[in-house]
């Protein structure tokens, strides 16, 4: 927090958390069992219980009961999460997890906290305003004001911005990025995508899971340590994420496939998987230039709860890229992007 | 307490060490009610890190508490006097799974659902599955002695203790148990680990049983117009000789809660018992269904559900799985305390003592749930009431004292399964001053300086109420 805003939440201190303390009898309902956790994608990543739907929702009642103050470590802990909504499926006490999220949210900024978290951030030197972001948020978390006389900008409402990072990917100037730390941005998932063809050189595809619908369903079907899959999964959030630089790059690396798994287009919580879909066409294309099967890229739909046909169409997958083999060498001038 | 940061984040490294008030904050409490605030968060990834931090908080007389899920009722991993939580769940490897052995060797932080979808490929399973399951770690249940609800049939954790690595409050490893399914050679020092809550050492890796997985389960589903012809139908079906793999109780609070919460259906009657069998014979299975839809019939039992479909089955149980958070939406107003809990006890005794707990609190005015793994003599309770008034949590320790009188005068334990910590402490120790001489003895010989989750169990505070703040805004 800056002086500016230390001094404004000192003096409002009695007004502070108005927003949040509507939920205190909600929060009191949490038995703190931490079954919200179990499904968290950041909590996967991170490890730390801060990072967990019961640790932010303990945070925001040890600031509206006054027991802890703000401070700028609790803030972003705040404003990191991707409103998956795991955790209020999960809980059983019926804890509005990520409402009580966003009341937090507005009360902090109104108190003067620089945020960040898995927020979007807009670089203005490389964005020329076109306005193509706008319309691609559900939420509608993103605006073209004016600045000064003839001059606009995009200005993220940091309460709405979900963290899908859909924009991220629709932006043509890659003007929008996201925090790096929590697995999501491009280099994450590069990296992420590197290390799973490293660690496992029997690994035929990479798979990327959408994380509203799939991830639940395939973490519970899923076998951890020891049973090596032909395939790794990536939990790469919407599957309107998947860039089409993050497939080239699987296939460099030395997977012989990549299926990307997202919700049915009706079900999607941000028409990402329509975008996925235009994407994927355009990419078979350039394959198809490449002299490379074009179904070693695979789309599908998979509702919550189908981790059965999900996890059927992956082991299909993998029979058919085995059928394939690997991909043959290429000369250095037709290799991607060269 | 003066902690130098600096020298514990050479040992694990910067990013596993913290001390910001968001850490130390979330890591003040459990699932139970109290809270205490440490004074860092250590996250070992190695046996050599444990033990060199073991040997720094010796030295200097640092508390430390070991934390898997953090998933404990009765305030084990609340910090009551500060000092380090070991947050034990980034030693989450599976080392070994032996088939001809049938075993798995893991490190503590394993999820124990974790555990168990990675030994299902195999055919094989480990058994204890608390309700917890999808967030409990081995380290945690082992140090608990957590059961669960196939522990009628298969037993609790202790049952699978086959060897464990521990590092000890000096920072010794020593080796406990074996390989084998038995031993016999000197005491069972593995065993003196199990349920000790933290208090004797720092279990770093652990050799379990597993079991082959049945080929066949049936799920029964009967209602009962009276919780005590519930309780009797349940002594009767163990004394009989039948050999359930599950047999669980839910009152009518726990029924309407669960509708609430999950919109079930179930019919809001007095109490619904399920019941399991399992095998590799369906024939078997079937007989011992049968025998035990016939106890439940003779019971007043009706409405009898069942099913060997495994979605069906899993919707049937998610009402129990998910009792305990539910029971939060019985009722506006109240909410749901882990108080009381978990007693045991014996077989004879589960329906007299259901209906003494609907006594105690209709006559002290106070809600109480009642269910539980009521087949191997495990009884859940739970005290709901507005957490703001003071006076519901002076009721709560009248009903307390007065529930676990009773459990103590009919030759049942304080705790089946979740354990002392600070909760349980002062009726425990009521009932078992004969054994906390040796207790201390034990833990006097093995960690002399009582940095290891001081001031739990035997050590804990007389008055449950005061031994921490409680978590909740009261007044
Ligand atoms: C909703 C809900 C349902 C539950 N259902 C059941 C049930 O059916 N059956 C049951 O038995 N319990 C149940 N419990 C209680 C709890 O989940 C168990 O006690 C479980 O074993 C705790 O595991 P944990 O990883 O969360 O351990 P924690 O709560 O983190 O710790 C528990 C104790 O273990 C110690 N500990 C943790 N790791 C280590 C280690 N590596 N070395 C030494 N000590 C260690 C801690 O110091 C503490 O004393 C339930 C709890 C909840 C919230
Ligand atoms: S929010 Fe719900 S699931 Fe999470 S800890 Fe609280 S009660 Fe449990």
């Amino acid at each position: 927090m800056g002086l500016l805003g230390k001094i404004f939440y000192i003096r409002e201190k009695g007004n502070n958390f108005k927003r949040s303390k509507k939920w205190e009898g909600e929060l009191n309902k949490c038995i703190r069992c931490g079954y919200c956790y179990e499904l968290c994608p950041l909590f996967k990543t991170n490890n730390w219980e801060s990072d967990t739907p019961r640790g932010k929702l303990l945070l925001i009642y040890g600031m509206i009961t006054g027991e802890i103050e703000p401070t700028q470590g609790i803030v972003d802990k705040i404003f990191q999460c991707f409103y998956c909504k795991n955790c209020s499926d999960n809980c059983s006490a019926g804890v509005p997890v990520t409402d009580i999220l966003t009341d937090a949210r507005a009360d902090l900024i109104e108190a003067g906290f620089e945020v960040e978290g898995t927020i979007v951030k807009v670089d203005e030197d490389l964005c020329s305003v076109c306005g193509v972001c706008v319309p691609v948020c559900k939420y509608e978390a993103l605006s073209i004001e004016e600045k000064g006389k003839d001059q606009h900008e995009i200005i993220v409402d940091k309460v709405e911005c979900r963290g899908c990072g859909l924009c991220v990917s629709a932006c043509p100037s890659g003007a929008i990025s996201q925090k790096d730390g929590c697995e999501i941005t491009l280099p994450e998932l590069h990296m992420k995508v590197s290390n799973l063809l490293k660690e496992n050189k029997d690994m035929k595809a990479i798979v990327f899971c959408c994380n509203w619908s799939l991830f639940p369903g395939m973490q519970l079907s899923e076998s951890p340590t020891l049973v090596k899959t032909p395939y790794g999964l990536i939990v790469s959030m919407c599957s309107g994420r998947v860039a089409p630089e993050l497939v080239l790059n699987a296939f460099e690396e030395g997977a012989w496939g990549v299926m990307v798994a997202g919700c049915p287009p009706e079900e999607c919580d941000h028409d990402g998987n329509y975008k996925t879909r235009r994407r994927l066409v355009l990419l078979k294309n350039v394959l198809k230039e490449l002299n490379i099967e074009p179904e070693r890229i695979k789309l599908d739909w998979f509702s919550t709860g189908e981790s059965a046909k999900l996890s059927k169409a992956i082991d299909d997958f993998v029979k058919k890229l085995e059928k394939l083999g690997p991909i043959k060498k290429m000369e250095a001038s037709k290799k991607f992007g060269g | 307490m003066k902690i130098d940061i600096d020298k514990l984040k050479k040992i694990v490294g910067g990013d596993n060490v913290s001390d910001d008030v968001a850490d130390l904050y979330v890591y003040s409490s459990d699932a139970s009610v109290h809270q205490a605030l440490p004074s860092a968060i250590v996250r070992p990834q190695s046996i050599e890190q444990v033990q060199k931090i073991m040997r720094y908080a010796n030295k200097n007389k640092i508390p430390i508490v070991p934390r898997g899920a953090g998933s404990g009722t009765s305030g084990h991993t609340v910090p009551i006097d500060g000092g380090i939580i070991l947050d034990m769940k980034q030693m989450n490897r599976i080392l070994e799974i032996s088939p001809e052995d049938m075993l798995v060797r893991v490190e503590p932080g394993v999820v124990d659902d974790d555990l168990n979808r990675a030994l299902k490929p195999y055919g094989l399973f480990y058994p204890p599955a608390p309700a917890s399951s999808r967030i409990a770690t081995i380290g945690g249940e082992i140090a608990a002695n957590a059961s669960g609800v196939r522990s009628v049939k298969y037993g609790a954790t202790r049952d699978y203790v086959l060897g464990m690595k521990v590092v000890l409050a000096n920072g010794k490893l020593v080796n406990l148990g074996s390989n084998t399914r038995v031993h016999s050679s000197g005491y069972q020092l593995e065993r003196l680990i199990v349920g000790s809550e933290g208090t004797l050492g720092v279990v770093v890796e652990a050799t379990m049983g597993i079991r082959p997985l049945p080929k066949f389960r049936c799920l029964g589903v009967t209602n009962f117009d009276k919780l005590e012809d519930a309780g009797n139908a349940i002594s009767d079906i163990i004394s009989s000789g039948s050999q359930p793999s599950m047999l669980e109780l839910m009152d009518k609070i726990g029924i309407i809660a669960v509708n609430k919460a999950m919109d079930l259906n179930l019919p809001e009657v007095a109490a619904i018992i399920m019941f399991e069998a399992d095998g590799n014979v369906k024939k078997a299975v079937d007989f011992e269904i049968d025998k035990m839809k016939k106890i439940c019939e003779k019971h007043n039992g009706t409405g009898i559900e069942l099913s060997y479909d495994v979605a069906e089955r899993t919707r049937l149980f998610s009402g129990r799985k998910k009792l305990f958070a539910s029971l939060s939406k019985y009722k506006e107003g109240i909410i749901c305390t882990d108080l009381a809990d978990d007693m045991g006890v014996p077989n004879s005794k589960i329906a007299v003592t259901a209906k003494k707990i609907n006594e105690i609190a209709e006559r002290n005015n106070v809600i109480m749930a009642v269910y539980g793994h009521c087949g191997s003599g495990v009884i859940h309770t739970k005290i709901m009431l507005d957490p703001k008034k003071k006076s519901q949590w002076k009721d709560a320790e009248k009903v307390i004292e007065e529930l676990y009188d009773y459990v103590h005068s009919v030759g049942g334990v304080t705790s089946a399964e979740h354990g002392i910590g600070l909760s349980k402490a002062p009726p425990w120790k009521k009932a078992r001053g004969d054994i906390i001489p040796m207790m201390r003895s034990i833990k006097k010989a093995l960690d002399p300086n009582n940095i290891l989750n001081p001031h739990k169990i035997m050590d804990a505070p007389d008055d449950w109420v005061g031994a921490t703040n409680l978590r909740y805004k009261v007044g």
